[in-house]
Formats: structure tokens, C-alpha cells, sequence
């Protein structure tokens, strides 16, 4: 063992007036820990393999013959794929590195540092939406590559078909992919939520996938609140127009196969609202987490 | 023995915890007026049997539980704002770290997460690791340590914010007995440098070694707490170790003894402590950690 | 018996995280509504009780969830592996699925529109024992028959694509290629070229189409009208492109006029001056 000491203490009074600020520092240093975390376990590694597969198998849309038309296929089955995967790599991540700090008790270690909660569980998010993040730029990034290759042989085989120029516009594409990563965000601060009071992973995901499912549908309850005879039951639909977000908000790929784009009004509305939900819910993840017994 | 008046690192006053279990009002109270002080500069050993409190009462402290009643303070400062973690390092019992980084990058970590300076960082890490003995290992990823190891890069990273009071729970529990001895070695020297330690353990034998003042619980209540020497000591007797005397001497001794009001209370053959005999007769290993 | 009040605190956080969802989701409605009815209108209702019984409720669930695109897209294929099969009443089905799940791409309507009009015809024929066992006037009933239900089904699609100019085009090509009928396949042919982003050709085949009725003034009449409207030099500027002017074949336009200002024996005077 080394006889070297440690250095001498630094003024102990000073050191005790010192009071700790919020800091986005240690939050920063969480999120690059728990993105550090994530991109190392299997699960991300072969979701991502399966989107990139999947976008990949676009090609196979070739032999159908479908003219101009191929591209839109690619598209839909492209943003299928990052949707359907993104979705299960989001809430399966949140999860597993909420649930690995509270079940290694690592959580007892770095909470029991000079560090707020508050730090502590936005530093989860972001490291998370981080990780989906990196999902969706690839997958879009892969996206982009095979349409504007397929497209470029459709244009030089079907020239009365690209008599306008191209169909798919790239830039809408990446923005798309964009909302998306938005969406997954609004996920993952969903998941945390669920995550913050639930005593196991499982529950967790399972929940996390209802919660999926219903945002999804959400618009139904808007849509039916009105037909709805009884008082009771019509508050309770409305409840639940207002209580759950609206996925649907983000179905805005199936414009880009059919050589549609979309609004930047309509785009940055819903990254709004996207961004405030992010905000809301991980708030109230917050709010729950500070009283958990650690 | 009477002690100046040093600062409290620790104060502890009418602290009383309840865990809910149902609606019905059953709770299961795991601390109960519990009332302590920690002197700064001393090495406290909180003991107890298992559901006794003691890990209830190191939540507290670390603010990650909040007390039902009474209230708890570190070096004046609330134990529940994030403040009264400055100065606080812990070591949590049966450490376990995030395995995919090495040990500089953990205690890196840590450290930046404790506000240790930039510029001071790099050098402070180095320091810490080579003070725990893990030099030759830092490099190499956590998950590949030994159990000692795991303890010493547990220690490394309770240390790193150089903080004024450091908890170790259960610090030698699972460790060889060479370990164990290294860490209680790193116990003293911390004290020589002013450190608080507050300690828990079921190591009895050690805690007597290394300890000032301990404090019992018991069901949440504070049974016992004292200095060590006072505690154990028996006031009323001394004793006396010399060379092995024969038979009539012995009882020359017995006499004189008697003449003056004494009475010969025992003859034993001092012993060693089987500790001791094993790390006298065992190698160390050499600094930086053994192989798993 | 009393009760454990922090032990409702889990419940209190609940009903907590319940109500602030719930105003945040009001709150936001306003901001939410303009970009929701964007999303609305790019999306046709659904007429689930006409799919109901053709789907399983994963998939109605997969359609409400907001998955029309890939579900048609899927539909599709599968349209196509039952149209190789020749299997006519399965082609059919998925046909009318496919563009009641999802009526927004053109493609399906046109592509359905022609499996119906010329191919089930040809696999009817064979299955009634070919060409040449089967007689014309059965052949012809057939072509009737099936070129009715492309016209409808086309007819259907203009609910959704109102100003394409492509549907037009495909009811003119039922009705010249199957049904051998001019006049109605030049009205169609007309009212595409009217219609913004029309193939320059449909502006073509119409006076064709005219001149074949023995309707030469009507031709020349609308040659005339459309010679000046056509791109002849290429022009990057304008976004003129070199496709364009090969398409719009103005020297062929102008060829046609010169034709029939002879058929009509136009005076020299009054002759076109483009």
C-alpha cells in the first residue's frame, strides 16, 4: 500500500459555506455517463442493426417494379422501421438505466454526492434522448442515401415521372426525422415518469408501451368526447383528451413518399409542443423521484 | 478521559424514521429518537445487529432519506440540502461501480460530479488512486476488479472532492484479511490528517481497533455510546505482561501482592490475535492490486 | 381505524401528476390545434366499417395508431402477389382495401384502375376458354362489364384527388382502349388538359381524337389556343427544362394546325401566326 498522504485539507470553513447551485455541468456529466451506459449495452447495438436492416431491405421493393412509386414505399417502410424500433429502444432504455442505478444501488453512490435530483434524473433524459438521438440520425441519415439513390436510377430510367425535378424533399425528410427524435423524447420523459414510482423494470416497459398506445389513440377520445351521451363517462373521455399527448401530432412521414413536404409552421408547432411536454413531464418526473426512498 | 470541545461533524437530535407498510397505519419505525454527535476528527464506529437502524440513520445523514421526526446535521448544514454533501465521501457497503469504465475514469466521474476543479482533476485523481494503492490497476476496467480492489476504487472515489467527513459502510465486509488490515491502515492515516470517519461494520475485533467512539443501536435505539477505551476498558484492573516466570517466583509475586491489599486475579498465557499471526506470516501484494 | 396518511403520499403524487397532465394538455390545446387539423387534413377518414371484417384488430389497431401509409403499402404487395396469381376476386378485394385504408396515393388508383380494366377482362376470357373459343360478343360483355367498375373505381378517387389531371387521363384510356369509345375518351382527354400539371399530350391526343370524330373546326380551334401556351426554348430562368420542350412538342402542335387549316381550307390571311 503507498505511504504517500493525501494533500492537506482545504479550508474547512470555507468549504462548509459553500452552497451548491443548480448546474447543467452535473447534469451534463450524468447524461454523457448514462449515453456512455446505453451505447455499450446489447439492446441498443441490435435495435439499431434491426432499423438499419429493415431500411435496408427497402431495397428488396425493387423487384415489384413499381416505377416512382418505389419511393414511396422505401419512405413508409423506412420511417416504419425507426418508429416501430425507436419506440422500443426508447422505453426499453429509459428502463434499464433508471432501474440498473436503483438496482446496483450506483444511485446511492452518486446521490449521496453534492448533486440535486433534479440533475440526477434530467441527466437520465438526456443521456437517453441522446442515445435515440444517434437512432434516429442514422436511420435517417440511411433513409436519405437509399431514396436519393433509387431515386437518381428512377430519374435516368422514368424522365416523364421526375418531369418537375425530384419528388422527395430532403430537407422535409431530415426534419421529419427530427419530430420524430421529439417524440421519442416526449417517450422517454413518459418512461422516467413511470419509472420514478414503479418498483420494477418490467413494470416499467410493460406500462410504458400502454402509455404508447394510448397516445397514439389519444385522438380518438378528442373525437368521440362529443357523441358521448353520458356526463360522467363524456368528462372522463375529455380527461383523457387532455392527459395524454397526442402522437398523431407527429404522422407527418407519410407526406414525404407521395413528394408532399411540410409546413414549417406545422413543424415547429409541434416541436413546440413536443419540447413543452419534455419539460412538463420530466418535471413531474422529478417531483416524484425527489420523494422515493432511495 | 474528557475530550476539548471540538466541532460536531456530526449532529444528530431526537432523529426518529418510519416506513410505511400499509394504510392502515401499521409503520415500521426503524430509527426512534435516536440522539448523537460526531466529533470532528474522530474515528466513530456505529454498530449494530442487522434491522437495528444504523443503515436508516446513514441514509439520513446523506440525505437520501427524510427523517419523520427530529433532525439531522453535517458540520452545521441540514443533512437533507444538497450543501451538507460537500464534505461528505461514502463508500457504499458492497460497492458496486460502473463496470464498463476504468478506474481513473470512475473516480474521474465522481469527482467532477463533487466540483473538483478542472485544472485540478487530472492530478487530484492520480493522487487519490495512488493513495489506495491501485495504480498499476487504474487503467483497467472495474469490472474486471477484485473485491478488494472494488473496496479500495470505492474509497478512491470517496476521497477524490478531499472531503472532511468520510462513511464507510461495511468496509471490510467480504475482504481478505490483508485487505482488511490495509483499510483500516487507511483509517488511521485519514484521522491523522483531521478527517472525520464515521465506520459500520459487524467486525467487531476491528472496530475496537480503530475506533475512538462507538455507538450502539439496537431496533432503532440508542443503546450504548461512548469512548472505546471507556467502554471496554475494566477500570478496576491492570495488566501486567512479563517474562515467563517459574513456579516459586510466581508465587513470591502472589505474596507480595497479598501483603499490600492485591489480589493475583488470573495467569494466562498471553495471546497474539489470529489476525495478527495471519498477516505476519502472509505476503502482501504488491501496489497496484491483485489479478481477479 | 385511522388512517396511515403518508402512506397515501404515493396517491397524492398520482392525482398530482394526473391534474398537471391534464392542464398542461389543455393549456397547449390552442397551440397544439392548428398543427393537429394540418395533420387531419393530410389524413382521409377512415371508413372503418367497410374494413372491419377484412382486417384482424392488430391491424385496425395499426391503422388508428397512425400506421395507414405502411399498412396500404403492405396491402399493396400483397395485391400484387394475388394479381401474379391471376386470382381475380382476391385482386379485387385487396384493390378496394388497399385504397380505402390509404386513398392518398395516386398510384394505387391508377395502377387498380388498369388491373381492373385490362387485365381481369383477359383473365376472364382465358377462364371461359380463351380467344378464340370464347365469342366477341361475350368478350365485349366482358371489357363492358369490367370497364365499368375501372370508370367507377376511378370516379371513386376523384373524392380524394379532385384536380388530378392523371385520372382523367386514365378514364380517357378506358375509354378509347377498352371500350373504343372517342367521344367520351376526348371529353376526358379535355378535361385533363385543363387541369394544372397535365401531360402536355393530353392536349395532343384531344384534337386527335377530334379530328378522328370528323370535329376538325373544334381541333383547330383548341390547337390554336394551346400552341402559344406551349415551352419551346429551354429556359432555366423560367424553369423551362429540356424534358419540357421535348414534351410539349410545339413543332408537332404546329405541324397539326398547318394540317387542318388545310382540311378547313383556311384563307392565307387567317392563317395561325404563332
Amino acid at each position: 500500500m503507498s505511504t504517500v498522504s493525501t494533500p492537506t485539507t482545504p479550508s474547512s470553513s470555507a468549504v462548509g459555506m459553500r452552497t451548491v447551485p443548480f448546474s447543467l455541468g452535473r447534469l451534463g456529466i450524468v447524461a454523457g455517463n448514462t449515453f456512455l451506459e446505453a451505447v455499450r449495452q446489447k439492446l441498443f447495438n441490435f435495435l439499431l442493426l434491426l432499423a438499419i436492416a429493415l431500411v435496408a431491405s427497402a431495397q428488396l421493393f425493387r423487384e415489384f417494379n413499381f416505377g416512382s412509386s418505389e419511393l414511396k414505399f422505401i419512405s413508409d417502410f423506412g420511417f416504419g422501421a425507426m418508429v416501430f424500433f425507436g419506440s422500443t429502444l426508447t422505453i426499453a432504455a429509459t428502463a434499464q438505466l433508471f432501474f440498473s442505478e436503483i438496482e446496483n444501488r450506483t444511485a446511492l453512490t452518486i446521490l449521496a454526492k453534492p448533486i440535486w435530483r433534479t440533475e440526477f434524473i434530467f441527466g437520465k433524459f438526456l443521456g437517453v434522448f441522446a442515445v435515440v438521438g444517434v437512432f434516429c440520425a442514422l436511420t435517417t441519415l440511411l433513409l436519405l442515401a437509399l431514396l436519393y439513390n433509387r431515386e437518381t436510377a428512377l430519374m435516368a430510367a422514368d424522365s416523364e415521372a421526375f418531369e418537375h425535378g425530384r419528388i422527395i424533399q430532403y430537407g422535409d425528410l431530415v426534419l421529419l426525422g427530427v419530430l420524430q427524435w421529439l417524440k421519442f423524447g416526449v417517450l422517454a420523459a413518459i418512461t422516467l415518469l413511470i419509472a420514478s414510482f414503479s418498483n420494477t423494470n418490467l413494470y416499467t416497459v410493460v406500462m410504458g408501451f400502454f402509455v404508447l398506445v394510448i397516445c397514439h389513440l389519444q385522438y380518438l377520445a378528442r373525437d368521440a368526447y362529443a357523441q358521448v351521451a353520458s356526463l360522467p363517462l363524456r368528462l372522463l373521455v375529455r380527461l383523457l383528451g387532455y392527459v395524454f399527448p397526442n402522437f398523431q401530432v407527429f404522422n407527418l412521414a407519410d407526406q414525404i413518399g407521395i413528394g408532399a413536404g411540410i409546413d414549417s409552421g406545422v413543424f415547429l408547432r409541434v416541436a413546440g409542443y413536443a419540447l413543452i411536454y419534455i419539460a412538463v413531464i420530466g418535471g413531474l418526473a422529478v417531483y416524484s423521484f425527489r420523494n422515493r426512498e432511495i | 478521559m474528557t475530550y476539548p470541545n471540538p466541532a460536531s461533524a456530526i449532529e444528530i437530535t431526537g432523529l426518529t424514521k418510519d416506513f410505511s407498510l400499509n394504510l392502515r397505519g401499521i409503520k415500521l419505525r426503524a430509527v426512534e429518537n435516536l440522539t448523537l454527535t460526531v466529533p470532528e476528527g474522530q474515528v466513530f464506529g456505529l454498530l449494530g445487529p442487522n434491522g437495528s437502524g444504523k443503515s436508516t440513520t446513514i441514509k439520513i445523514i446523506l440525505g437520501l432519506l427524510e427523517p419523520t421526526a427530529g433532525e439531522c446535521k453535517v458540520f452545521g448544514v441540514p443533512s437533507g440540502r444538497v450543501d451538507s454533501r460537500l464534505n461528505v465521501g461514502y463508500l457504499p457497503e458492497a460497492p458496486y461501480f460502473y463496470r464498463y469504465l476504468s478506474g481513473t475514469e470512475l473516480v474521474r466521474f465522481y469527482g467532477r460530479i463533487c466540483g473538483v476543479p478542472r485544472k485540478r482533476l487530472d492530478e487530484r485523481v492520480r493522487e487519490v488512486i495512488d493513495w489506495v494503492g491501485l495504480s498499476g490497476a487504474a487503467h483497467r476496467r472495474v469490472g474486471t476488479y477484485s473485491k478488494g480492489m472494488l473496496q479500495r476504487i470505492g474509497l478512491a472515489q470517496a476521497l477524490v472532492h478531499d472531503p472532511r467527513l468520510i462513511i464507510l459502510d461495511e468496509p471490510t465486509a467480504g475482504v481478505d484479511p490483508v485487505g482488511s488490515a490495509e483499510i483500516s491502515e487507511l483509517i488511521l492515516k485519514l484521522k491523522t490528517q483531521g478527517k472525520t470517519v464515521l465506520i459500520t461494520s459487524h467486525l467487531l475485533a476491528q472496530i475496537e481497533d480503530i475506533c475512538d467512539r462507538v455507538a450502539i443501536l439496537d431496533r432503532g435505539k440508542l443503546i450504548l455510546e461512548g469512548a472505546v477505551d471507556e467502554l471496554v476498558g475494566l477500570s478496576n484492573r491492570q495488566a501486567l505482561i512479563v517474562d515467563s516466570l517459574p513456579a516459586a517466583e510466581l508465587e513470591e509475586l502472589r505474596g507480595w501482592l497479598s501483603a499490600r491489599g492485591h489480589a493475583l486475579k488470573a495467569v494466562e498465557q498471553p495471546r497474539t490475535r489470529l489476525d495478527q499471526l495471519f498477516l505476519s506470516k502472509v505476503s502482501r501484494p504488491q501496489k497496484g492490486g491483485e489479478a481477479k | 381505524m385511522k388512517f396511515n396518511l403518508a402512506a397515501l403520499r404515493p396517491l397524492w403524487t398520482g392525482l398530482l401528476v394526473v391534474a398537471a397532465l391534464a392542464v398542461t394538455g389543455a393549456a397547449i390545446r390552442p397551440f397544439e390545434e392548428p398543427a393537429w387539423q394540418a395533420v387531419r387534413a393530410q389524413q382521409p377518414a377512415l371508413k372503418l366499417d367497410s374494413l372491419q371484417g377484412a382486417l384482424g384488430q392488430g391491424i385496425t389497431a395499426g391503422l388508428l395508431g397512425g400506421f395507414r401509409a405502411i399498412v396500404a403499402d403492405f396491402f399493396w404487395i400483397k395485391t400484387n402477389s394475388v394479381w401474379e396469381d391471376n386470382d381475380l376476386p382476391a385482386t379485387q378485394t385487396f384493390i378496394k382495401l388497399v385504397t380505402a385504408i390509404d386513398p392518398r396515393p395516386l398510384y394505387f388508383w391508377q395502377n387498380g384502375s388498369r388491373m381492373i380494366a385490362y387485365d381481369m377482362p383477359n383473365w376472364r376470357i382465358i377462364a371461359a376458354g380463351g380467344y378464340e373459343k370464347t365469342p366477341q360478343a361475350e368478350q365485349r360483355r366482358i371489357d363492358e362489364e369490367q370497364s365499368a367498375v375501372a370508370l367507377k373505381y376511378l370516379n371513386e378517387a376523384f373524392g380524394h384527388h379532385p384536380d388530378s389531371p392523371l385520372l382523367y387521363v386514365e378514364i380517357a384510356n378506358v375509354y378509347l382502349n377498352r371500350l373504343k369509345d372517342k367521344a367520351s375518351a376526348a371529353e376526358a382527354y379535355r378535361k385533363a388538359a385543363l387541369l394544372p400539371n397535365a401531360p402536355y399530350y393530353a392536349g395532343r391526343i384531344y384534337p386527335e381524337l377530334l379530328r378522328k370524330l370528323g370535329r376538325h373546326a373544334e381541333a383547330y380551334a383548341w390547337l390554336k389556343q394551346l400552341y402559344p401556351t406551349l415551352p419551346k426554348v429551354i429556359d432555366t430562368a423560367k424553369g423551362i427544362t429540356e424534358f419540357q420542350v421535348q414534351s410539349a412538342m410545339a413543332p408537332v402542335v404546329l405541324e397539326r394546325i398547318r394540317e387542318l387549316e388545310k382540311e378547313l381550307n383556311i384563307p392565307q390571311i387567317e392563317v395561325f401566326k404563332p
